[in-house]
């Protein structure tokens, strides 16, 4: 007994180090961070609270970028505002004429940014309302200008959201133009990344990236952002796509909350077909497994022998 | 009855610190989730809490930093969105390197030494080599270029920061 309480003495930096990653992995393997419930909940709306005290400090670099962005978004509105009028007539008598079936246009829920958090390369934003507001985990936020992200938690008068430049993101996304769709990821820096598209497609320098009907998590045709280079790279298959995000995460102020959530039993039947792939997987690596044991066991006879 | 008064006054001084490290931890969580991203440089921020870790192991030693730095760390998982563990097994893994220069008595010398941000960077880096490794996907073949560029800058950001406890515990010249 001695022994082991000496052994014990001994090693205990050791032996606490390990025991707490042990703690540490099984915590990790427990919790998923688009669970946020409970206690967790409350924290959020402590911190918006306190974050929102600090919302009122002024960023010069970012109120300049917004004056220079609104003032060229108020030229294109007010140019647009010119051809939507003629649009307005044109679509009545057009509509009357081949009976347009009107898309489901969301409800949408105007919030204020009142925090920002770069958690290691992630970014979210805090908005100002919450569940009192009807808003729920999962119901995508864009500006006029596009995408922003999506809401991945809420407590009573705050939500939590997190913004597309994130390397958890990855959205189905299309080419408005060409209607080629592919896959938007983010892998750093102030772009994002169009993946999956086969050089074939026809996907140019100035096209709009929107969200795809493909997506389980946005509603179909909202701006993502611009394509800025399209090229084919030596010895890869896919073009290499990089567009530029539409909305200026760096000046954003208010959003709007789309109350839009994925479809149940859409997301249940993605979620079996996953459980039934990793289940595949798994047996498949034991097999495996199994195989190169016996095929050991026969090398290390056949060298007794 | 002397050496009666002396333990006393050791522990008092013991408890002091660790009350002094809650209250810093607190403190340091709260600027990390508020105010950090004012002195963000293209989305990479330091990691202050990184430092306070390194300070504790390099203090009281490689037992009291780990059980600070789970501390520490799960409770920036707890305020912050992450997967809870992931700061704590960092941060553990960090006070358990920064541990390995501990040295009786000797604890500002080291502080105040260019050694110190030295086994900040050693340990920023390593951090955020297992932090990013959490968020790897298979499919993701970019970890080792997002790495260099996000990983290595955040590492450099920190221990540019760590310069101000190591200025505060510089040995002063006397005349």
């Amino acid at each position: 007994m001695q022994g082991l309480i000496d052994f014990v003495i001994k090693f205990k930096n050791y032996i606490s180090f390990v025991a707490l990653v042990v703690i540490s992995l099984s915590l990790i393997s427990m919790g998923s961070i688009n669970k946020i419930g409970g206690f967790r909940t409350i924290v959020i709306g402590s911190m918006g609270w306190f974050q929102e005290i600090f919302a009122w400090v002024p960023n010069p670099t970012a109120v300049k970028n917004e004056n220079k962005a609104l003032r060229e978004l108020n030229l294109q509105l007010s140019t647009e505002v010119t051809r939507m009028r003629e649009a307005v007539v044109e679509n009545r008598s057009l509509r009357g004429m081949l009976f347009y079936a009107q898309k489901p246009e969301y409800p949408f829920e105007t919030v204020e940014i009142v925090g920002r958090t770069t958690l290691q390369m992630r970014d979210y934003m805090m908005i100002n309302k919450g569940k009192n507001s009807g808003l729920l985990e999962g119901m995508p936020v864009r500006t006029d200008a596009g995408l922003v992200g999506i809401l991945i938690g809420a407590s009573n008068n705050y939500g939590l959201l997190e913004v597309i430049l994130n390397r958890d993101i990855k959205i189905s996304a299309k080419c408005q133009r060409s209607q080629y769709s592919g896959l938007i990821v983010w892998e750093g820096g102030e772009f994002l990344l169009m993946k999956n598209v086969p050089k074939s497609y026809d996907i140019k320098t100035g096209d709009i990236i929107v969200t795809s009907n493909y997506s389980q998590k946005y509603p179909e045709n909202i701006p993502i952002g611009e394509v800025i280079v399209s090229r084919e790279e030596k010895g890869e298959l896919f073009l290499k796509i990089v567009v530029k995000p539409l909305v200026n995460f760096a000046t954003i102020e208010q959003a709007f909350v789309l109350k839009h959530l994925p479809n149940p039993e859409k997301s249940l039947l993605i979620t079996e077909i996953d459980d039934k792939l990793k289940l595949r997987k798994l047996e498949a690596k034991k097999t495996d497994k199994i195989y190169f044991e016996k095929k050991k066991k026969t090398q290390t006879e056949n060298k007794k022998q | 009855m002397m050496n009666l008064l002396q333990d006393t006054q050791l522990k008092r001084n013991e408890v002091r610190r660790y009350i002094t490290y809650a209250i810093l931890s607190v403190v340091l969580i709260i600027v990390n989730l508020t105010v950090l991203d004012f002195v963000a440089i293209g989305n990479i921020t330091p990691d202050l809490l990184l430092i306070l870790c390194v300070w504790i192991s390099i203090q009281e030693g490689q037992f009291i930093g780990v059980f600070a730095a789970f501390i520490i760390g799960l409770t920036l998982d707890i305020v912050s969105i992450d997967v809870i563990g992931t700061n704590a097994l960092t941060k553990i893994l960090v006070a358990f390197v920064a541990g390995f220069f501990y040295r009786e008595g000797e604890a500002f010398k080291t502080i105040g030494s260019y050694k110190f941000l030295l086994i900040v960077f050693g340990t920023a880096v390593l951090h955020n080599l297992l932090y990013n490794f959490f968020y790897l996907k298979v499919s993701d073949a970019s970890f080792v270029t997002f790495f260099m560029k996000y990983g290595i800058a955040t590492a450099l950001y920190t221990t540019v920061l760590g310069i101000f406890p190591m200025l505060s515990k510089i040995p002063r010249k006397g005349y």
